[in-house]
């Protein structure tokens, strides 16, 4: 069953790949954050030189989407988005070409006053990061302010009956003991989705140990994830970060598939068109300030679209490699020689298969 | 179109549900939740004049608005049966003072125009 099952999803994702529907558009609205915390999901090679994207040039590429997809979404990330005073002018700008506009934010400058204006202005989703209790979080955030702040914007958020919400927890060694005690300070807070992933040793997170998790932890994050799927009314799932072997079924409520470049794009402070904006920025189809947006998103992506180029480094002789197609695409950095984590790796190490 | 069609049989076979709504491991949900716009505009009743600073406000809910110059506001809000909305004076008598007045909205489309004529109060 499993095998027929796992053909006909391999089969969907290359419909997938071929009809190239543009779902989904990170925005990197601004590189400014109110943070300086050890591990940013966004790409934190970048530094906040640039200045914000004006909304005028931001909307010139989107009105080259001819007849956008039925559940176009608009991103708001960064940076902290919600350091952009216009957020909500850019928003109402979307919602009257029909378009639907969502953020993630570290929740950091997220009042009630902020939370009303933006559901004024047609915010339908909303993700906020936290990253464990008090002391781990703000370990993480480099803040001895955030954890109270995240949990007052995470409380505020939650009380929407309107909002798509969820909250996502970076894993990593400070909090991995935590996470029952998250998880339960969540369903207090009236919280119903919790994603967690862990971090690649990118940017910031390349030097600090702490942040990654050993296979056993590892191992033990996909069990917790595992068990807590059968609670009733709260929705808990590890990310699409990457593939994971013999726990695909029990940590997701679907198989693995990176969409990054086939239903997800990205437009870059500077203006790059791109897939999610922790894909290493060397993956850039163009710009467009020189290009026209949709004019690339449909000529380009090959590299997302037709993965074999993958196939090497650890990836080349992996017997699971039609399902997994070199992990999630963010795990290509650098020379790109090698997948920079596997998580099936993790996994089989800790089973000790070959 | 072909295409698209197959997608969404073999989409069916692979046995999940979930295939079509996902995010990006760094985004947000997808937001398949339904809302409205409700514009309108507030003017006395006596002068026929714009009232601004007007907070125009939804019923069980945290979200307001107040009107502009112009007497004018716009929002989205959660699509419902029926929304009840509220028009409250807040600056006192800065621009003179209005009586509160409650309207409900049984027939909610994803965009709802509601003119609203306030009363002066006398004392």
């Amino acid at each position: 069953m499993t095998s027929i099952r796992n053909y006909f999803f391999r089969y969907f994702k290359k419909q997938e790949a071929a009809i190239h529907e543009l779902n989904y558009l990170f925005w990197e609205c601004t590189t400014r954050c109110n943070l300086h915390c050890l591990h940013c999901g966004s790409d934190c090679s970048q530094d906040s030189s640039h200045k914000d994207m004006p909304l005028e040039d931001f909307l010139r590429a989107v009105d080259t989407i001819k007849k956008p997809a039925r559940n176009f979404t608009v991103v708001f990330t960064g940076g902290e988005p919600l350091l952009r005073t216009d957020i909500e002018q850019c928003g109402r700008e979307l919602r009257k070409r029909n378009l639907r506009w969502s953020m993630v934010s570290n929740g950091h400058a997220y009042t009630q006053q902020r939370h009303i204006s933006l559901l004024n202005a047609g915010l339908g989703a909303l993700t906020i990061s936290l990253d464990g209790l008090e002391a781990s979080h703000n370990w993480m955030r480099n803040s001895n302010q955030s954890f109270a702040k995240v949990i007052q914007a995470i409380a505020i958020a939650a009380s929407s009956s309107r909002l798509q919400f969820d909250v996502v927890t970076c894993v990593n060694q400070r909090n991995i003991d935590e996470l029952l005690q998250i998880k339960d300070l969540l369903i207090s807070l009236n919280v119903k989705a919790w994603r967690l992933f862990t971090i690649i040793p990118i940017g910031r997170a390349q030097t600090n140990p702490e942040l990654s998790l050993t296979d056993n932890q590892f191992v033990s994050l996909m069990e917790f994830i595992k068990k807590q799927r059968t609670i009733k009314g709260f929705d808990i799932k590890f990310s699409c970060e990457g593939y994971v072997g013999k726990y695909e079924s029990d940590v997701r409520d679907t198989n693995f598939f990176c969409r990054a470049g086939i239903n997800i794009g990205s437009i870059l402070i500077d203006g790059s068109i791109s897939a999610c904006p922790n894909i290493d920025r060397s993956f850039s189809q163009g710009n467009m300030y020189t290009h026209n947006f949709f004019d690339v998103w449909n000529s380009q992506f090959q590299s997302f679209r037709d993965r074999s180029w993958t196939r090497k480094g650890q990836c080349e002789n992996c017997n699971e490699y039609k399902q997994c197609e070199g992990n999630g695409f963010h795990n290509w950095h650098g020379t790109k020689e090698n997948v920079l984590v596997c998580h099936k790796q993790k996994i089989d190490n800790y089973f000790h298969i070959e | 179109m072909k295409r698209k069609f197959v997608r969404n049989i073999i989409g069916g076979l692979s046995f999940t549900s979930a295939l079509f709504i996902f995010q990006a491991c760094y985004g947000t949900p997808q937001d398949m939740g339904a809302d409205v716009l409700i514009e309108g505009q507030v003017l006395s009743k006596s002068t026929g004049l714009p009232v601004s600073g007007i907070k125009v406000s939804v019923a069980h809910s945290l979200q307001f608005e107040l009107t502009d110059a112009d007497g004018k506001f716009s929002f989205y809000t959660e699509l419902q049966d029926s929304i009840r909305l509220q028009f409250q004076d807040i600056d006192s008598s800065t621009n003179r003072l209005y009586t509160l007045k409650d309207t409900l909205i049984t027939e909610t489309n994803r965009k709802t125009y509601v003119a609203i004529e306030l009363e002066e109060k006398n004392d």
